[in-house]
């Protein structure tokens, strides 16, 4: 059979980059093959998904060359951001965008959006609605319905649901899975779980762009499991493998912890509405905190809250001091956001995580032994002298996390830190603060992943409509059967 | 973080875009012609009328959005009428010295603000930008691609707007505060638009390679999901402002509010 996307001796490099991203590198799908590529991050994987569809070259400039080139006739792509590929502010309009890319005659344009939208299981009011009001897993699927009206062979899906909460994660996979039946599927993702009962062969990359393998998942899972973990690649069992390294009894909270956190009749309040709304709750110290709940239940407002970016009302008490409209608790509690880059202050990695020790006054000579220390046990010492900016994806997760804890606050709390990072990153990160709980710091953080919880939360609370509706202490990890109810 | 507006249609809503944006920008070239204040007064009144009655927005609105033209039109006409040059004194105390000659410009000067705000929000509050693009597409010709750059453009805005608010709380969470001073507001400005800058551009390449993949093309032929043409509207528009035009300039001559002054 003739295949329907092929690459023979694809040679790539970015401009400015010595090293080859892709070098003599051959591969070829076959029509209705349902493919994953996994691979570390920055390894070129939505590159060669770009390549594989003709964005490059045809909207991005990259030189490359390649001795045979298939490149499918109709194909649609899905991208991982939903904020980033839309360019109309309604349902409708954009939808009408592809139509008319299209010459879709005007009078057909309202009959082919409904047969779209119905195809991806989105069922509005009214086609007139706007993008903004949607969920990330809804504008998933509208960006879904865009493509379908290309009428593609080939779907690329460049982690698409990178963005998304478990649930919406499964919402797409789902719909993905029934639309993507008959065509030829080539996906790209870091969350798997979904992803493995839809994909029948799996095309392992190295960090530069390297086969390293391409076979059935049975084979890749079977016989790459080392291969899998140095390159920090996600795969079934790698949380349990992890895990159970964990230390027994890891999970216990000083028993002489001092309260940190106490809240009575507390409210968060946004735009004269009650976002959320806690009767009750102390943190001690040494607790580990998880939050969950789903998209818009008030997890990150209740951290919000907690800083005093929006208005409160009701008893706070941070420290045993009451914290009154005005006070900055900025002092005693660092926050890391989900997006590093927007809390960088300073022009390189060394005076970044400086900044903290020197709004507080200390001594250069304490200050520089301190950085230095972090940077080596967050392995950025070889970064010290770039700009943040410059940093991956993963070392600027790093570099949030080590500026914000180098100053020792009593309180930290992180807004989903391992959102969108591989495993080894995510492992790295949760040493680090485990390491900084166990020196008897409470860390509350705001997380989709069951394995934090199962490894780490001394604690979980459900946030659900802006309420605690579960308030549960995890002492020892839940295979031990040890929890115990409050 | 988003405005929403749904105001009542009226006739002005239903005007061809392009052409209201045509015949707007030509009456402000008529109005910086008009020297005459008894002229200029009717015209006024005209664009305030429009502007009260028909843009289909709630009266509260309408006032609220009216109070910074009161401030244009009291602080332009009074610097004109105090401190202006003029033969016949009305009144001088120290450093002031109204002379009808400064009075009547000021009055000229302010109306002519006045009108140019009212007629501008007018059209503001009457076109929505996607039928604009729309209509500059199809009546005058507009490339798509300049007109769809501009209405992804505007889909980031209430998305920066966002993210101005996280970099605050971030540098809040911080401690970091800028310095007073001329120093102290660069280094503010900076902190903020290179965060948002980066973010922004790297979002704009996104959405266009996005655009592309969607078989987006910068020429070549392409349906309309809104077809905009003219209607009897843009006739009474169109009207409405000759028969103003034409009946100031009748009324400046034979009836004028004011007393006619040559500046």
């Amino acid at each position: 059979m003739k295949p329907i996307v092929q690459v023979e001796k694809l040679r790539l490099a970015f401009p400015g980059s010595k090293n080859m991203l892709f070098k003599d590198f051959s591969v070829s799908f076959n029509k209705g093959e349902k493919v994953l590529i996994l691979g570390p991050s920055g390894c070129g994987k939505s590159t060669f998904l770009q390549l594989l569809s003709g964005i490059i070259p045809g909207s991005i400039d990259i030189p490359c060359r390649a001795e045979a080139l298939e490149i499918p006739q109709e194909w649609g792509y899905v991208f991982q951001d939903p904020d980033a590929q839309f360019c109309m502010p309604y349902v409708d309009e954009e939808m009408a965008f592809v139509l008319e890319n299209l010459q879709t005659p005007r009078e057909k344009m309202a009959e082919r959006m409904e047969e779209l939208l119905s195809a991806v299981g989105i069922r509005l009011p009214a086609l007139h609605t706007k993008i903004q009001s949607l969920s990330g897993g809804m504008k998933q699927r509208l960006a879904i319905a865009s493509v379908l009206a290309l009428k593609p062979e080939v779907l690329f899906l460049d982690e698409p649901t990178a963005m998304l909460d478990p649930e919406g994660t499964k919402d797409i996979w789902d719909t993905l899975k029934k639309v993507g039946r008959d065509k030829t599927v080539i996906i790209v993702e870091h969350k798997i779980d979904h992803v493995l009962d839809f994909a029948g062969r799996i095309i392992l990359l190295d960090g530069n762009g390297n086969l390293m393998a391409d076979g059935t998942k049975g084979e890749i899972f079977a016989r790459h499991r080392t291969e899998l973990r140095e390159q920090g690649i996600w795969f079934p069992g790698v949380w349990e493998e992890y895990i159970s390294q964990i230390p027994a009894g890891s999970k216990s909270i000083p028993a002489n912890g001092k309260e940190v956190i106490s809240l009575s009749d507390f409210k968060g309040i946004h735009g004269k509405e009650v976002k959320i709304h806690v009767d009750d709750l102390k943190v001690q110290a040494g607790e580990w905190v998880v939050i969950t709940g789903k998209n818009g239940a008030g997890k990150s407002t209740f951290l919000h809250a907690l800083m005093q970016f929006i208005k409160t009302k009701g008893n706070y008490l941070l420290k045993g001091k009451r914290i009154l409209k005005g006070v900055n608790p900025a002092k005693e509690v660092a926050f890391v956001f989900q997006n590093p880059e927007f809390q960088f202050v300073a022009g390189t990695v060394y005076e970044e995580t400086a900044f903290s020790l020197r709004m507080k006054g200390l001594e250069e000579g304490n200050i520089a032994a301190m950085v230095e220390n972090t940077l080596r046990v967050f392995a950025l010492e070889k970064q010290q002298h770039l700009h943040p900016y410059q940093l991956s994806t993963g070392q600027k997760r790093r570099l949030s996390v080590a500026a914000s804890i180098i100053a020792d606050p009593d309180i930290l709390l992180l807004d989903e830190p391992t959102f969108g990072q591989d495993a080894k990153n995510t492992f790295a990160i949760l040493d680090k603060l485990e390491e900084f709980r166990k020196k008897g710091a409470a860390i509350i953080m705001v997380s989709h992943d069951e394995q934090i919880v199962e490894g780490f939360a001394t604690r979980v609370l459900a946030i659900d409509h802006g309420r605690i509706i579960k308030n549960e202490y995890i002492l020892e990890s839940e295979r031990a059967g040890m929890t115990c109810t409050v | 973080m988003y405005i929403e507006w749904s105001p009542k249609e009226t006739w002005l809503h239903q005007i061809n875009p392009s052409l209201k944006l045509l015949v707007i920008i030509s009456l402000f070239t008529v109005m910086l012609l008009i020297d005459d204040l008894n002229y200029l007064f009717s015209f006024t009144i005209a664009v305030l009328l429009l502007f009260i009655l028909f843009t289909g927005h709630p009266f509260k609105r309408i006032l609220l959005f009216s109070i910074p033209f009161f401030v244009v039109f009291v602080s332009t006409s009074f610097t004109m009428i105090l401190f202006g040059k003029g033969e016949t004194t009305i009144l001088k105390f120290g450093l002031i010295h109204i002379t009808e000659e400064s009075f009547y410009r000021g009055l000229l000067v302010g109306l002519r603000a006045l009108a140019t705000a009212a007629l501008g929000l007018t059209f503001a509050l009457t076109t929505k930008p996607v039928l604009l693009f729309y209509s500059l597409m199809q009546q005058m010709k507009l490339r798509p691609a300049y007109a769809y750059s501009f209405m992804a453009a505007m889909r980031m805005l209430p998305i920066m707007a966002e993210e101005f608010q996280t970099i605050r709380h971030a540098r809040k969470v911080r401690g970091w505060e800028g310095k007073k001073g001329a120093g102290g507001f660069f280094r503010k400005i900076s902190a903020y638009s290179i965060p948002l800058l980066s973010q922004s551009i790297r979002r704009a390449h996104r959405i266009a390679v996005a655009m592309e993949a969607k078989r987006f093309r910068m020429a070549g032929q392409r349906t309309y999901y809104y077809q905009t043409g003219f209607s009897w509207n843009d006739v009474l528009f169109i009207g409405y402002f000759l028969v103003v035009l034409a009946a100031g300039y009748y009324f400046s001559a034979e009836w004028p509010y004011f007393k006619q002054v040559n500046f």
